[in-house]
């Protein structure tokens, strides 16, 4: 309506001029009144005009507004105005102008109950009448009646959703109404349609508040400070914010992130106090947080590099206790201002009477009597006195009381008053502890607890009680370990922490946690330093056991008069044993020394101080320290003793050797061996002892030996002993153990202890059957990988059987048929095993150096792929680069040695010859004994006769047969080189050294003498010399008769002998070796049949050939049958088209012209197979 | 009639000073002011240096209220833990030690006479009227409870009392409470006379004109002070202009003003003639728990002398003239 001047001046005079044209015509009139209206001069004129228009049209409900506007603001007529404002309203009852006006009106003349009826009668005649249902929304809020202005307020966004007054009104209607969400959503709008409105931000905040959701409480009031920064809503909303928080984090135990909210605010609560100092609330909040502060702030080690000592530690120790004074004293006056200022309020008493507890808690020297009651009681019964009704300040009384009479009265009154109420039977439960009325305090506790299970003292109760109806150890830690959980109580964590001492919990994290939050609130105290010294210990951090003793020390040094000498002398006794297990045994025979002046050495501390002495070297010292603790024996309890006997044995085991250990056992009352832990010791010593003189004192301490665990390991332990006693100087008895352990294991199938050590010794064994089945004893179980076993774990197994066999059991037989006889297919098992061993520990350097192994086993069978050399490439490197490599001991320098060899063989295959050279030089240079090093030489006259470097391989093939090998594979293979390569040599050198070699290996001589004569053999044949090629394999056959190799290979020669010298005596050696071969192995190798076939055809067996034939057919997998297989198979065809009718055989699926078809297609290169389809043709 | 500072310490005590009177002159010596404290000390000053004299501890609470015996011989001193400890001005020496029931020692009094010291009982809804000679409480004189209300109704607790003040003749004692009611008693005969209705919010000052035993002086929570009729029950004045509560009230010696100290942090002088504010003193940096006049007589009164204690930790002098 941006209607310039003259456009209003020209309006205006035409409608004046229709008006006198047309003085009767209403809607004119009105006109006008609209365009004079808007002038501020001619008002008076615009009335008479509406007047007019009305008269002549009462139903003009416009007119009556501006005539209600007229009456109410330019000729100030009240009753007029409110006539024409309801005339215009019961015409348009939508009209929010009018009604708004009219309202205001009324309001002004204090007609609400008038107001309410306008209202209504609008809001009942259009619900569109939305400016009604606001009034109404407003006035019942205004009256407190939430749900109807909930319905009102809801119809009233209807009309005027982007009201942040209405949605302010509904959030306030939803919030009293208790609907929480409801309230904050509208709220959230209201804030989103006007982001000043700080009402709706502190109500919402508040409501965060009463949810528990601090954090977003603590934003929506810092956001309301930033509008008003001095609203005191706002500020103490945000300080109680702040404090909810941070009381959070200290049920958490996180007291420095606590301390350091209260931090924060106690800024914004002094800054309140500052503004508003006359509200008692804001002094309460602030006292409130002030107490929380005094109890919350942790002691810290400030500075960790800075050594502690008494000093040090009692004025650190000083300062913190300081703090917390300052900030217990601040609270107090914090809250004697709010009392001064409201002194009706009860609570407040109970807020002074909790602080000035706390501060005579934490300043002994504090209370200063006037009367009979303590200060803190005193000011219970002024709370009482304002209100005794109040159950909570009953049980406040009951706390602060001195005297058990008023205590367990104010608690039964707390009672009486409420019957559920948890902390006073929790409180009642503690008192009745204290008196000794066990019974009864554990029915306060059960009730308590069953009230209210999130309580933590009757948790603690129960836990403290376990001799009164004696649940268990564990039990009682688990109720401990609710309380401290609960509650972050120091007193909680350090019984804890004492608890799992018992029960064996020391090193669990909870106990950690715990005892590291008691130390924050409880420095002064030695137990809890001492404690939590006793956990470190327990999950090996030495450096820090040692500390906190220390520290402890200094606590009990500090506060010397009101602790037992008892403790100093433990935690004395716990520092010794720390330093000791730490390494640092100089200190720890120095507190030692201490102790013994003071007179209490102890018999655990003669045994630390023994052992101390004994690391020093001085070994004289410690046996007379042993002495002394031998004879103490008479006096010492049965458990203690054992570990004094045991430790003594040890000592003099290491000290003065095995017979001077059995001397003094033997000379020792075998009562004192009745345990499990002296039957190990003793049986440990019996194992090792050649002459059995221990045999009575081993056969009555085993008899104590109950838990099955203790019982395999004992097993364990004899079969070890087994391998010592019946073993050679030079040997052990593995058969022996293996058979002990076998036994066991049909008892005890189930202990991977025997299984793994089984496994173990199958592979330490030198017979080659047993390294065969050695992974096949033990058992890899995911669930417990982590822990280790025996000497060896089952993936260590696995690992180490994958590579014993030559056979790493490829399912795909396209690469070779194995030999082996042993089903040992756990090839591609550990393969996989070990990459997940290797995921889950990708630090563990024996997994990697296993699993390049087993892939370089696989890589070797299937020929050595390009990938899979990639793959052991990089593993190598990797491998090799591990800083574990860089340690001088053996093993170490074994595996690297291992590894090396590796990448020169993966070089060697890849055809980087320079790359091989280098390796093995590597591997040649590393310290080790010469039958290992062997090998690298070996490998390096491999690399030069690969290179042609004929002066360099005489070279290394000399030194090779300087450094001897200790296995008999290592002669072979040189063997192998040497006649190869020709190289210059005295034969006779290599193989006397070899049989001098295998005879002083007796089990396996003849095994490995067999492969020896193979390899003659074959160089035999090589040389064209048949015969003497027959002899060789003839006697490795007999050496080894049951391998099928040499068999065939026996076989063969005699069937080539056979046909070159026409001799039918070797036709029928042959068919023996042949039919041996074909007997013995359980994988049928082929060949090995079509031969005997021939031979037995040759023989004029048909029937024989046949069936050798046919046999042949399936020792082949079917995606590899040579070519000549099929065409014998068109023989066999033949040969049965022409007989009987054998459907159902194999040769007769296809016609014989079929097969030689096939065969052709195999081979199409040979004439033979052409020159038999030509004949088949010409048949048919 | 006007204000004129002369003095004024900071850090008079550790903490808020919440009490002020001034201990008549004896023979010996001027009158001395004696303030008490949240820090527990009562300390005693020498006007018009304000040297520090003394400092008596043994409170184990915030002292909240003390009291000159007319005399000037004797002191009391009250903290919030309700003990009462009276002690003697010069040499400290404690004379008695009354314990009450926690809650219920507020303001209290020495009688114009000094045979009596009232004790406004807090929660009681009474004041405690103590012998002076053998220390022992002589009367319990109560507010009575409204009709039909049942002894354990919790609506007592508004009746908390919180002043007390005597007439200057000594016949009349009233009291005022959290909800506003003053209370006046006729001490001879021990009897509740009637209340005096008008302030909305707790009356924490009370004082008697010392020239005219009817008229009463009372501060309050509700900003306003008020002038009573206290025989003829009725309100004969309200003074307005503080713009929170009104924490105390001390009426000059002359009769011709009153004092009084607020919670926002000034001090004014109310000419009763004109019944306004003639000077507002805004030194004091926290709300002010108390004002007092030096009363009349002895020697070496130069002039008079107002007081005035606050919780910023300060106390201020003034001189009235």
């Amino acid at each position: 309506m941006n209607k310039t001047e003259e456009e209003k001046e020209l309006l205006l005079r035409q409608l004046k001029e229709s008006l006198d044209a047309n003085p009767d015509d209403p809607s004119l009139h009105f006109d006008l009144g609209v365009c004079l209206w808007e002038r501020a001069e001619s008002k008076e004129t615009a009335a008479e005009h509406f007047v007019k228009a009305v008269k002549l049209n009462p139903q003009n409900a416009a007119a009556f507004r501006y005539l209600g506007h007229y009456y109410s603001g330019v000729s100030v007529d009240t009753q007029r105005a409110l006539k024409c404002y309801q005339r215009a309203i019961s015409l348009i009852p939508d009209d929010s102008d009018s009604g708004d006006a009219l309202c205001d009106l009324l309001e002004q003349g204090g007609k609400e109950s008038l107001e309410v009826a306008v209202c209504r009668e609008a809001a009942d005649k259009s619900p569109k009448a939305f400016w009604a249902f606001s009034r109404i929304g407003f006035l019942q809020l205004h009256q407190c009646k939430w749900s109807e202005a909930v319905q009102s307020l809801q119809h009233a966004i209807r009309g005027y959703h982007n009201s942040p007054q209405l949605w302010e009104a509904l959030g306030l209607a939803y919030q009293r109404l208790g609907m929480f969400t409801a309230a904050i959503k509208s709220y959230g709008r209201a804030i989103e349609l006007d982001d000043t409105s700080i009402y709706a931000l502190i109500e919402s905040g508040n409501i965060f508040l009463m949810l528990g959701s601090f954090r977003k409480g603590i934003e929506q009031f810092q956001l309301a400070l930033k509008i008003s920064p001095q609203n005191v809503s706002a500020l103490s909303g945000l300080a109680s914010a702040q404090l909810g928080l941070s009381k959070e984090c200290i049920n958490l135990g996180a007291f420095r992130w606590g301390a350091s909210l209260l931090e924060d605010a106690h800024e914004v609560a002094k800054a309140n106090t500052c503004l508003y100092g006359n509200m008692s609330c804001v002094w309460k909040l602030h006292g409130d947080i002030q107490l929380t502060y005094a109890k919350c702030f942790p002691w810290m080690e400030e500075n960790h590099s800075l050594e502690f000592d008494v000093d040090t530690f009692n004025t650190s120790i000083l300062s913190w206790k300081r703090t917390c004074l300052m900030a217990a004293v601040s609270a107090k006056s914090s809250y004697q201002k709010a009392l001064h200022l409201a002194p009706w309020q009860a609570n407040i008493y109970i807020d002074i009477a909790i602080t000035s507890d706390l501060i005579s808690s934490l300043n002994e020297s504090y209370e200063h009597h006037l009367g009979v009651w303590k200060l803190s009681e005193k000011m219970a019964l002024g709370a009482l006195l304002l209100e005794g009704d109040n159950y909570d300040y009953w049980v406040a009384l009951g706390c602060f009381s001195d005297h058990n009479a008023l205590k367990q009265h104010a608690l039964i009154r707390g009672l009486q008053l409420d019957v559920s109420l948890a902390v006073a039977w929790a409180y009642l439960g503690k008192l009745y502890r204290q008196e000794d009325e066990k019974k009864i305090a554990r029915q306060a506790f059960d009730s308590a607890r069953s009230i209210d299970p999130s309580l933590a003292l009757p948790w603690a109760g129960m836990s403290a009680d376990t001799h009164a109806r004696d649940p268990s150890l564990d039990e009682a830690f688990e109720s401990c370990l609710r309380a401290a959980q609960i509650l972050p109580l120091a007193e909680f964590q350090i019984g804890l922490a004492m608890l799992s001492q018992h029960s064996g919990h020391l090193s669990s994290s909870q106990v950690f946690g715990a005892i590291q939050q008691a130390i924050q609130r409880a420095p002064y105290y030695p137990e809890s330093h001492n404690m939590y010294g006793l956990v470190c210990e327990a999950r090996f951090d030495y450096q820090a056991a040692v500390a906190s003793y220390r520290l402890a020390r200094y606590a009990i040094k500090s506060s010397a008069d009101t602790i037992p000498k008892s403790l100093f002398q433990d935690v004395s006794i716990n520092l010794a044993r720390s330093l000791s297990r730490a390494g640092n045994a100089l200190e720890a025979v120095r507190e030692c020394e201490d102790l013994k002046k003071e007179g209490m050495l102890n018999a655990e501390g003669l045994q630390l101080y023994a052992f101390s002495l004994w690391q020093l070297g001085r070994h004289d010292l410690a046996l007379s320290v042993a002495k002394n603790l031998a004879a103490s024996f008479s006096t010492m309890e049965s458990s203690s003793a054992a570990a004094s006997v045991s430790f003594i044995c040890r000592l003099l085991y290491n000290i003065s050797g095995l017979d001077s250990a059995i001397n003094s056992i033997l000379k020792m009352p075998k009562a004192l061996f009745q345990s499990s832990k002296m039957s190990f010791i003793v049986s440990a010593f019996h194992a090792l002892d050649k002459s059995n003189r221990l045999e009575s004192v081993v056969s009555s301490s085993r008899s104590t030996l109950a838990s099955p665990e203790d019982i395999t390991g004992m097993h364990y332990l004899v079969a070890l002993g087994k391998l010592v006693k019946n073993g050679s100087e030079s040997y052990l008895g593995f058969d022996s153990g293996i058979f002990h352990l076998r036994k066991i294991l049909h008892i005890y199938p189930n202990s991977n202890l025997i299984r793994n050590l089984l496994g173990y010794l199958l592979l330490s064994s030198d017979k080659l059957k047993y390294t065969h089945i050695a992974s096949r004893s033990c058992r890899i179980e995911t669930s417990n990988v982590t822990r280790k076993e025996g000497l060896k774990s089952a993936w260590e197994i696995l690992g180490a059987g994958g590579v014993a066999c030559n056979v790493i059991g490829s399912i795909d037989m396209k690469f070779s048929f194995p030999t082996c006889g042993y089903e040992c297919l756990n090839g591609p098992k550990s393969v996989q095993e070990l990459q997940k061993c290797l995921r889950r520990e990708p630090w563990n350097h024996n997994v990697r150096y296993l699993l390049i192994l087993n892939l370089l086993q696989k890589a070797r069978e299937e020929r050595f792929p390009k990938h899979l050399c990639t793959i052991l490439e990089r593993l190598i490197t990797v491998a090799i680069s591990s800083e574990s490599y860089s340690k001088q001991h053996m093993s170490y320098q074994y595996q690297k040695f291992q590894l090396l060899l590796c990448a020169s063989e993966i070089s060697l295959q890849v055809g980087n010859i320079i790359g091989c050279i280098k390796h093995a030089e590597n591997a040649s240079a590393l310290l080790l004994p010469d039958g290992y090093l062997f090998f690298g030489h070996l490998m390096l006259c491999r690399a030069y006769a690969a290179e042609g470097n004929t002066r360099k391989l005489q070279e290394e093939y000399v030194r090779c047969l300087e450094l001897k090998a200790e296995y008999h594979i290592g002669w072979i293979c040189l063997k192998i080189m040497e006649s190869q390569y020709e190289v210059l040599a005295d034969s006779n050198i290599l193989e006397s050294n070899f049989m001098e070699f295998s005879k002083e290996q007796k089990n396996s001589m003849d095994y490995w003498v067999a492969i020896f004569s193979l390899v003659m053999g074959l160089f035999s044949i090589r040389n064209k010399d048949l015969l003497s090629a027959e002899k060789c394999l003839a006697q490795a056959c007999s050496l080894a008769g049951s391998e099928s190799c040499l068999l065939l290979c026996h076989g063969t020669i005699c069937m080539e002998i056979a046909r070159q010298y026409h001799d039918s005596q070797f036709l029928s050696l042959a068919v023996r070796s042949l039919t041996k071969a074909q007997e013995t192995y359980l994988v049928h190798l082929p060949i090995v049949s079509i031969l005997l076939a021939q031979a037995e055809g040759s023989l004029r067996s048909k029937e024989k050939w046949e069936k050798n034939l046919r046999h042949e057919w399936f020792t082949w997998p079917p995606e590899m049958r040579p070519a000549e297989l099929f065409f014998q198979m068109h023989l066999l065809a033949m040969q049965s088209k022409v007989g009987l009718d054998y459907s159902s055989r194999v040769e007769s699926c296809q016609s014989p012209q079929k097969w030689v078809l096939r065969a052709i297609h195999t081979n199409p290169s040979c004439l033979r197979y052409w020159k038999g389809l030509h004949k088949l043709v010409e048949l048919a | 009639m006007k204000l004129a500072g002369l003095k004024s310490i900071e850090n008079a005590h550790d903490e808020s000073v919440w009490a002020a009177t001034w201990v008549a002159a004896t023979d010996s010596r001027p009158a001395l002011l004696l303030t008490g404290s949240l820090d527990e000390t009562v300390k005693l000053w020498r006007a018009d240096e304000l040297d520090l004299q003394r400092t008596n501890t043994g409170h184990c609470l915030g002292v909240v209220s003390v009291s000159a015996h007319p005399s000037g011989v004797i002191a009391a001193s009250a903290s919030l833990d309700s003990f009462v400890r009276v002690f003697d001005v010069d040499t400290n020496a404690s004379i008695a030690t009354l314990e009450a029931p926690p809650s219920e020692v507020w303001q209290m009094q020495f009688d114009p006479k000094g045979t009596t010291l009232a004790v406004a009982g807090g929660g009681s809804a009474s004041v405690k009227l103590w012998d002076t000679a053998t220390w022992k409480l002589i009367a319990s004189l109560s507010i009575p409870r409204p009709e039909g209300s049942k002894p354990s109704d919790k609506s007592n607790s508004k009746k908390f009392v919180l002043s007390v003040a005597w007439s200057p003749d000594g016949r009349r004692l009233a009291c005022g409470s959290m909800d506003g009611t003053i209370s006046v008693f006729d001490v001879a005969r021990a009897k509740f006379l009637h209340h005096l209705e008008g302030h909305s919010m707790p009356v924490r000052s009370l004082v008697y004109s010392p020239i005219d035993a009817r008229v009463l002086f009372s501060a309050s929570d509700d900003t306003h002070v008020h002038m009573y009729d206290a025989e003829g029950k009725s309100q004969v004045g309200a003074m307005s202009g503080h713009t929170s509560w009104v924490l105390s009230v001390d009426a000059s010696p002359d009769g011709a003003a009153i004092a009084t100290g607020s919670s926002d942090r000034t001090v004014r002088l109310w000419d009763l003639s004109m019944r306004a504010a003639v000077q507002t003193m805004s030194n004091h940096t926290d709300q002010v728990w108390g004002v007092s006049f030096r009363p009349m007589g002895g020697n070496g009164n130069r002039g008079g002398r107002l007081v005035s204690i606050s919780d910023d930790k300060s106390i201020s002098l003034y001189g009235y003239s």
